[in-house]
């Protein structure tokens, strides 16, 4: 034997033991479905905390139900937007959908939301799998330019088929009060709506996470080429995640609608209220993590509230200017939004213990 | 078994406006077999290994894999086929640990995520990485990623690997592992078509090799075939070196191939 495959052998052998090691890790690699679903019902368990001690207070029931509700909106865009990395602003065109429909549906014929919100959502979908088809083919910021005008020509087509719409009037639900109009009389009612909007939703995400979909859908955000040498259709991955996401957030829409029996194009299509806050939710709380989006909305929606109600007199629209300051701040400096500054400083305790 | 070849090139050629990056050339690679492809840097070699994995369309020619004409086929679908691949430059998906990055790859055959976890693991163990499944990708070094890479292409249950360069960048020790874990590979009955810049390594493990050069094929034959070929040795150190440092440069590797 050659002196160069002699030092090849001796080197080869450090492999050897580490791969003799047993391959079980203190900590799971894949966490088990019993450990995921445990920590979802605690999750959610916590979030409905708030919500059991401030019960009474008219106020502040409406504050979360709004968090419940921009919460569940914010992970539902996370799916697309942050498993499948596809960074849309265009989501209020679902959520308009999902909004407009209900509300004319119950306006025009008085159906049941209960009954019309599925099929709504299922049109959404298919129109989100409609536009997306030709703008997947744009990456990064082409992709979120494009889908910010689907926005915009949004808003000018509710602002001009007055007969669909009622154009800049709106629309205005009128109020009869029942389970089966998905109208109620007290706000912790629908505080309870959006929670359990809120639960679909994150529940949705724990499953798509553990699924082949979810899988594909990071493959597809982390390198499109490598996924394709995995025998990923990219297109079809990116049009599946999209349509899921559209269809959840159409959900929204209609729960929006129905909170509020009142709808008009800035409402419903106002950039930084719908289609830029679910994103910006998500980026704050944790960009394609299960929790981040409904932690964002948690500390986001409070606070922003807190900010309008202080100074709406003295300095309208400040309360922009600081959500916008956050949002570069953790754009700076929590690239993985609190979940990822917690997991980091959970990582470190954890490492500062070891020996 | 058939003697069609697994996978056959038939005067592929590449145009990029004015270049040629791919020329003209033909190439099969039969079940069991590991056939190389080297030449300096520029040579077309990528360029080549795109065409097969349909990552880029020939301007002329047929790939036929398995028999089958794949030239329409994209990407993912020749995956599907039985194609697996890595990439020159490592494309670890971050984000993901080990164990995850390679079930990307066994998903294709297993929806179930258990089952998936399963293959991925097993795989893991063949390659001698089990001990790293819970570490992120990001956080593994340069031959651990490549490894990764091959990982996650047998997750696929492939017919062939193609390796783009997997030893590029490895000091020898790590070179002498993959060559270890690449013959065992073999032995167990896979075929690979590979990309490397390493004659030691092209003249441990190859059953033929193919020469491109300016993207036109100058030379195959076997290993030792290669290494002697004054063609090739011109490609490679330039003019004026047969004789002298041609043959002083290939010295060792000939001493070696004798040992």
């Amino acid at each position: 034997m050659s002196k160069i495959e002699n030092t090849m052998n001796t080197l080869v052998t450090p492999a050897e033991p580490a791969a003799a090691k047993p391959p079980v890790a203190r900590r799971e690699v894949i966490e088990s479905p019993q450990r995921a679903w445990f920590k979802y019902l605690a999750g959610m368990g916590l979030a409905l905390l708030p919500f059991a001690l401030l019960s009474n207070d008219a106020h502040w029931v409406n504050i979360i139900a709004f968090t419940y509700l921009m919460g569940g909106l914010a992970a539902s865009w996370n799916i697309i937007g942050g498993f499948g990395g596809q960074f849309s602003l265009g989501h209020g065109v679902f959520f308009g959908i999902g909004a407009y429909m209900t509300a004319a549906l119950v306006i025009r014929w008085g159906l049941s939301p209960w009954l019309t919100m599925v099929p709504i959502a299922v049109i959404a979908a298919g129109v989100a799998m409609l536009i997306s088809w030709p703008t997947f083919r744009l990456r990064g910021p082409f992709f979120a330019i494009a889908t910010l005008a689907f926005n915009e020509v949004a808003f000018v087509l509710a602002n001009h088929a007055d007969s669909l719409t009622g154009g800049p009037r709106g629309l205005m639900i009128p109020f009869k009060a029942g389970f089966a109009n998905m109208i109620f009389r007290e706000r912790w009612q629908y505080a309870l709506l959006m929670f359990v909007f809120a639960a679909l939703v994150i529940g949705v995400c724990v499953w798509l996470r553990r699924s082949r979909l979810g899988y594909y859908l990071l493959a597809v955000r982390e390198d499109e080429d490598a996924a394709r040498a995995a025998g990923i259709n990219v297109l079809a991955v990116k049009l599946k995640g999209m349509a899921l996401s559209a269809f959840l957030t159409s959900l929204g829409g209609t729960l929006f609608a129905m909170y509020l029996r009142y709808i008009d194009p800035p409402t419903i299509f106002t950039l930084p209220e719908v289609g830029v806050k679910f994103a910006l939710l998500s980026l704050i709380g944790g960009i394609g993590t299960i929790w981040g989006p409904l932690l964002g909305a948690a500390l986001i929606i409070p606070f922003e509230n807190w900010l309008r109600a202080e100074f709406a007199d003295s300095l309208p629209g400040v309360s922009l200017a600081i959500l916008g300051l956050l949002m570069v701040l953790a754009a700076l400096f929590m690239k993985r939004g609190v979940v990822g500054a917690l997991e980091d400083l959970v990582k470190r305790i954890r490492g500062s213990n070891k020996p | 078994m058939s003697t069609t070849p697994m996978l056959e090139v038939r005067g592929a050629s590449k145009q990029f406006g004015g270049l040629r990056a791919v020329d003209n050339v033909s190439l099969s690679v039969n079940r069991g077999e590991i056939v190389s492809i080297i030449g300096p840097n520029g040579a077309g070699k990528t360029t080549f290994f795109n065409l097969l994995t349909g990552q880029l369309a020939p301007t002329e020619g047929e790939v036929r894999f398995l028999g089958q004409p794949i030239n329409a086929l994209p990407p993912h679908a020749r995956a599907k086929l039985g194609m697996g691949r890595t990439f020159q430059i490592a494309k670890p998906l971050i984000a993901l640990n080990a164990l995850e990055n390679v079930m990307i790859g066994s998903f294709l055959h297993s929806a179930a995520l258990a089952t998936a976890k399963d293959k991925a693991m097993a795989v893991l163990e063949r390659v001698g990485m089990a001990h790293l499944a819970a570490r992120r990708a990001g956080d593994l070094t340069l031959s651990e990623r490549r490894r990764l890479e091959v990982a996650r292409a047998l997750a696929l249950e492939p017919q062939i690997v193609l390796l783009d360069e997997v030893m590029a960048g490895l000091n020898q020790a790590e070179v002498g592992i993959e060559i270890d874990l690449l013959r065992s590979l073999h032995a167990q009955g896979l075929t690979f078509l590979i990309i490397e810049h390493n004659l030691k390594v092209v003249r441990a493990f190859s059953d033929r090799v193919v020469v491109l050069d300016r993207g036109k094929q100058i030379a195959e034959g076997t290993a030792e075939e290669i290494l002697t070929s004054p063609v090739v040795i011109e490609a490679y150190l330039g003019q004026g070196h047969m004789g002298k440092g041609g043959g002083v440069s290939l010295e060792p590797l000939q001493q070696e191939a004798r040992a």
